[in-house]
């Protein structure tokens, strides 16, 4: 079977699981799964045999973590799901990251309260990563609108790039054991300092294999008109940095609003990368027409790809995970909406089809190819 | 303290699957903190679901002592009588 596409998609109401065959001209759609419950992470891990996994963040019972063996035919709870010691005081509240880890059971979870912990054996049981999750500023990190969550875990041998909302991005150089915050450049909004050494609101950090030490962030922009303590701060939402994110630069230089949450890099090109501008007030579309925007010159200048998109009166939002890119040899975007509509963006996203119109707010989007 | 009175824990429905099936538990227990310390014990899988790691009551769940919200006695510390049902609810939400 190969050469599938497989989609997983994360929705208010459960994981649903698409798959098209290569040319991608339709795609088969299952679940869903967890019904009911929302689901902010999902991982498709292709390291041997494929298996699928999915937070299923229940408010009333708390979190699960879902698995497929099965190519998302079915899915079951693991044996346990992460839980802090019962003696730390905090209490788990939300999944918002899954990534693969070194080996083929070892898989990384990032969790609200922000903190970070590790399974060895495929999600059955899990540990809790000290070096982050009792580092000395995280108890003076503050909550988002969308929860104090750690929502990007970026491995890279022994280097672990963490992106937390509201903390910042945190490195690690030793396979995880310590962490320091790493933000130089990285601006904040919503503080008298504009530049301080934490704190800050990233929304989703990405990077490619092929460029060592380059990084691409997406961060709270929208501060340009601040008339407040520290004065206006414009351009601090979408950052680049080229020393394996020790310090970070401004790339958000001819985008409609700096403002936005995902972040994508091209499979074959490291210097294309992909944003979904919204405006900082309403966390829509600029002018209600949705658009992502594409640099193919590493952050220099950027283009409106649109063709196939809603010309007006589009008022969703795309969240932090719910971009992604294929690896094909032309490669497709994919983004979800919180209308409910997954788009598919042909050849890089020149061309926009609506793949599905009518499924729950879409928090997460992952592709595959297996 | 006497023998801990003898009374009812009725599971939601969503929730039996994590103690077998069965939609009622019969446990003994002085106070509901008993109870939820005996589920602890006995049906840690059921108990994951009700409380959190800090061993409070999750927070969109409501625990009755027969018709009466434990947040409108005396919490988990409300004691327990012989036949007393105590009933897990999901609270009412939205969206």
């Amino acid at each position: 079977m190969a050469d599938r596409i497989i989609l997983t998609i994360g929705t208010k109401k459960g994981v649903f699981v698409a798959e098209a065959a290569k040319p991608r001209r339709s795609f088969a759609l299952r679940g869903p799964f967890g019904p009911g419950i929302p689901v902010y992470s999902t991982l498709i891990d292709t390291r041997g045999t494929p298996r699928l996994y999915a937070s299923s963040c229940n408010p009333f019972f708390g979190m699960k973590v879902l698995r497929s063996t099965d190519m998302g035919k079915s899915f079951t709870e693991t044996k346990s799901a992460p839980a802090f010691p019962k003696d730390d005081g905090r209490a788990l509240a939300n999944i918002w990251s899954l990534e693969a880890g070194a080996d083929k059971k070892d898989l990384w979870c990032g969790v609200e309260p922000a903190s970070l912990f590790r399974s060895r054996d495929g999600g059955d049981s899990w540990d809790m990563v000290p070096g982050i999750s009792n580092h000395d500023h995280a108890r003076k990190w503050q909550p988002g609108n969308g929860g104090l969550c750690m929502h990007t875990i970026i491995r890279d041998g022994n280097r672990v790039h963490l992106g937390i909302s509201t903390g910042g991005h945190y490195l690690s150089e030793d396979g995880g054991e310590t962490f320091r915050a790493s933000n130089q450049g990285v601006g904040a909004g919503f503080a008298p300092d504009p530049y301080p050494e934490f704190g800050q609101c990233v929304h989703k950090i990405a990077r490619h294999d092929n460029a060592p030490g380059r990084l691409y962030m997406q961060n709270h922009g929208g501060w340009a008109d601040w008339t407040g303590p520290g004065g206006p701060r414009p351009d601090i939402g979408v950052l680049r940095s080229d020393d394996y994110g020790h310090s970070w630069r401004s790339i958000a230089k001819g985008l409609p609003s700096d403002f936005g949450f995902p972040i994508v890099v091209h499979p074959h090109d490291a210097d294309t990368v992909y944003v979904m501008p919204l405006e900082g007030p309403t966390r829509t579309c600029p002018g209600a027409a949705p658009a992502a925007w594409r640099s193919e010159s590493g952050g220099e200048s950027w283009s409106r790809l649109a063709r196939g998109l809603p010309k007006k009166q589009s008022y969703f939002t795309v969240l932090r995970d719910a971009m992604d890119i294929d690896r094909l040899k032309s490669p497709a975007l994919y983004f979800g909406t919180t209308t409910g509509q997954l788009w598919i963006g042909r050849e890089g996203g020149e061309q926009w089809d609506c793949l599905f119109d009518s499924l729950p707010p879409i928090h997460n989007v992952k592709v595959a190819v297996v | 303290m006497g023998l801990a009175p003898i009374i009812t824990i009725h599971v939601p429905g969503p929730l039996r699957a994590y103690c077998a099936g069965a939609a009622q538990l019969s446990i003994s227990a002085h106070t509901v903190r008993a109870a939820l310390e005996d589920l602890q014990r006995r049906q840690s899988a059921l108990y994951r679901n009700v409380c959190d790691e800090t061993g409070a009551v999750r927070r969109h769940l409501n625990v009755f002592v027969n018709s009466d919200n434990v947040r409108d006695l005396n919490g988990v510390d409300t004691t327990l009588a012989s036949g007393d049902v105590v009933t897990i609810l999901p609270a009412v939400s939205g969206g």
